[in-house]
């Protein structure tokens, strides 16, 4: 009987970063550049900042952009940094980003980077 | 292969990045917990200047952009066909440079202020009316929204600005409806709209099909035009009466409306499908073509061609002494303004307090809106008369001199004849489709399209075929005023045609075809194609250059109609084909 194999990443951070509508595509960009890969992009509501900043909540839409990166633990300061600053999010009402650990995670990885990375590791414990 | 490494990617990345402030929540949630029992009534945060302007910044840009985006290109291209193909300077160039940067901004206003002043009304109305009072009452309700909305529509401005550059003599009874008959010919168009929102609502409670409505509005509709074509002088007015259709499904109407309709067919408990909403906007433009034909022929009625020269001439030289400082032209567009808003806002207010006995959620928002739609009205029609309209007359009637001898054009014609003439269609053929293509309520009808019928008919098909059928309608509207062709024949067989097809075609197409007509014609279209229009024919002395935008009505109706029935046998094949090869198969 074979023995089905799942490959496991560890060292995994969540970046989830909640913007007005429309702000979405520049965080990710930012993102991107950083070295983030895919994202998630969900629809969401905020409440609470608006009760507080009276007329000038006209200009906050409460419809949100809510969106989700795995990133690796080398990069996530980087592209935590990077993201907050193009979604403009030290300005009120503009949303918030937020890190969070993540155990573990499973997708696909290419062969080709699978095999370097068992080289790399017979190497290492050849040394 | 690689060398184990000594350093740390991730430490390398600590050091070329930013500095990190750091502070714990826990203390940021006492402190502002501690200043908040400390003032109990001051809940608003206190702002500093930088994160005021951070905040608006965007806010006020974004929707700065939108309008950018819709009004530049058109005048860009009017203006470079004016000095490269025409070679002709554009006259009071700052003036219009200026009105269209009031027409920007005006639009700009307006549209923030009715989805945050005005909108939010509707919504609230739709939703709980039907709940709270009877059916004949919300009916009511709805018929007098439909009055009220019309007068708020910044587009029908358009139709009085139009008025003033008409001569009397030419068309009479055209120019007493558009100057001592505006506010009837408001009032009328209105009652179409209202009637409109009523059948409607009727319509999507009971699941009528749009076909009949149709079929009933269009019957008297061209049987009056074939009426009034008899009379030599109220064959001219057929121009206007079938334009106010299309100026009056603007950016105040059809959002409001629909918020109504659909609001009180979802509360019925009739499920909302995709296809609820539509039917009204149709209705609401084929109700006023028949209003404003009964009142030109009541016109006709209670006085004479004669009568109405007579008195312009008269009221022109008294005018001329002493124009009251109301009617003056900054004034008189501030009047307007509130005149157009002011009641439909009083009229929604006592609805909702006296019917509905509710408050509204957030008042200082909600008036904010409303100052911004006044606001945006005023500057918008401003602009509108210095502007677009300055701009889109001079544009028509220098578009003559590509083909005719005009007096002030020298050396006109510039081109010959038959050249200038086709210059002339490509210029309209082409100011159609841009302008049709940069509308943003036909991307949200091409979204539906494309759902309703899972990507068979796709929006970018739709967004051409509705683009193509302006932009014809209105080359056949430019060839119409040149030549003094009659508007009642060009329509009467486009609209026999259309009939043809409706009755051919499937419910969805129906609805989404004639829709889509009354979706095109938006607050920057309207203005700019009707001057257009009166400037090529004042300047070929064509009787009245009302017309074009009735062409340009028809035009996408009838491309949609043909696309859909394309589309529909497209799939039928392919169906027809499949379970030939199933069956093949199967033997």
């Amino acid at each position: 009987m074979s023995v089905q194999h799942i490959n496991v990443l560890t060292d995994v951070f969540l970046i989830t970063c909640i913007v007005q509508r429309g702000r979405a595509k520049a965080v990710l960009k930012a993102a991107q550049d950083a070295g983030a890969q895919g994202a998630t992009i969900h629809y969401g509501h905020g409440h609470g900042v608006q009760e507080m900043l009276g007329i000038l909540s006209v200009a906050i839409n409460a419809e949100k952009e809510i969106v989700n990166i795995l990133v690796p633990s080398d990069l996530c300061d980087m592209i935590f940094e990077k993201m907050s600053i193009a979604g403009h999010l030290d300005t009120p009402g503009m949303g918030m980003i937020y890190l969070t650990r993540i155990e573990k995670a499973a997708t696909y990885i290419p062969q080709h980077i699978l095999d370097a990375i068992s080289a790399s590791d017979a190497q290492k414990s050849d040394v | 292969m690689d060398k184990p490494q000594k350093i740390r990617y991730g430490k390398l990345i600590r050091h070329i990045s930013l500095r990190q402030n750091i502070i714990s929540f826990n203390d940021f949630a006492h402190r502002q917990l501690a200043l908040r029992q400390q003032s109990r009534k001051k809940k608003r945060a206190s702002l500093r200047g930088i994160d005021i302007y951070r905040l608006l910044a965007p806010y006020i840009s974004s929707r700065f952009i939108a309008q950018i985006k819709v009004v530049l290109p058109l005048a860009v291209y009017l203006i470079l066909f004016q000095t490269l193909v025409l070679n002709q300077i554009v006259s009071e160039p700052v003036k219009i440079l200026l009105g269209l940067a009031a027409v920007v901004l005006g639009l700009m206003l307006f549209m923030e202020g009715l989805s945050k002043g005005l909108m939010p009304f509707g919504e609230t109305i739709g939703h709980n009316l039907p709940a709270k009072v009877s059916l004949p009452t919300v009916l009511l309700v709805a018929f007098l929204l439909g009055i009220g909305v019309t007068f708020a529509e910044p587009a029908i401005g358009a139709l009085q600005a139009a008025g003033s550059i008409l001569k009397v003599e030419n068309a009479p009874y055209l120019y007493t409806l558009l100057n001592d008959w505006s506010t009837t010919l408001v009032l009328i168009v209105g009652l179409g709209v209202g009637l409109a929102v009523v059948l409607g609502t009727l319509r999507l409670l009971y699941n009528w099909s749009l076909k009949y409505f149709i079929y009933g509005s269009l019957a008297p509709a061209l049987g009056l035009t074939a009426w009034c074509m008899q009379d030599a002088e109220l064959s001219k007015t057929l121009g206007l009466a079938w334009d106010c259709g299309a100026v009056t499904t603007g950016p105040v109407t059809v959002p409001l409306v629909l918020a109504l309709g659909i609001g009180i067919a979802s509360a019925s408990g009739r499920g909302v499908s995709a296809l609820s909403g539509f039917g009204i906007v149709t209705l609401a433009s084929l109700f006023p073509i028949i209003g404003v034909l009964l009142l030109s022929l009541f016109v006709a009625a209670s006085t004479t061609p004669e009568a109405i020269i007579a008195a312009a001439h008269a009221g022109m030289h008294s005018a001329a002494s002493a124009i009251p400082w109301y009617a003056e032209s900054p004034m008189q567009e501030v009047l307007a303004g509130l005149q157009a808003i002011v009641p439909l806002v009083v009229f929604l207010m006592i609805v909702l307090r006296v019917l509905l006995r509710e408050k509204l959620p957030t008042p200082g928002i909600i008036a904010y809106g409303i100052i911004l739609c006044v606001l945006g009205m005023i500057i918008f029609s401003i602009g509108l008369r210095y502007g677009l309209t300055a701009l889109g007359a001079q544009a028509g009637s220098l578009l003559s001199a590509a083909f005719t001898a005009v007096e002030h054009v020298s050396e006109s014609p510039i081109y010959p004849w038959s050249i200038g003439i086709g210059i002339a269609l490509i210029f309209a053929f082409i100011l159609g489709f841009g302008a049709t293509v940069a509308e943003p309520a036909l991307n949200a009808l091409g979204n539906t399209v494309d759902t309703l019928t899972n990507g068979a008919f796709e929006k970018k098909v739709l967004i051409y075929a509705v683009a193509f059928g302006v932009a014809c309608g209105i080359a056949l509207g430019v060839l119409k005023i040149i030549f003094s062709l009659k508007l009642a024949y060009l329509l009467m067989p486009l609209y026999t045609l259309a009939l043809l097809l409706t009755w051919l075609s499937t419910e969805e197409f129906v609805n989404v075809a004639w829709d889509s007509a009354g979706v095109t014609t938006g607050p920057i279209t309207v203005p700019l194609v009707l001057a257009m229009g009166l400037g090529l024919g004042n300047a070929v002395d064509a009787i009245e250059g009302f017309g074009i935008l009735s062409l340009a009505s028809i035009g996408p109706i009838l491309t949609v109609l043909l696309t859909g029935l394309w589309v529909q046998y497209k799939v039928h094949k392919k169906h027809r084909a499949m379970d030939q090869q199933v069956q093949g198969e199967a033997a």
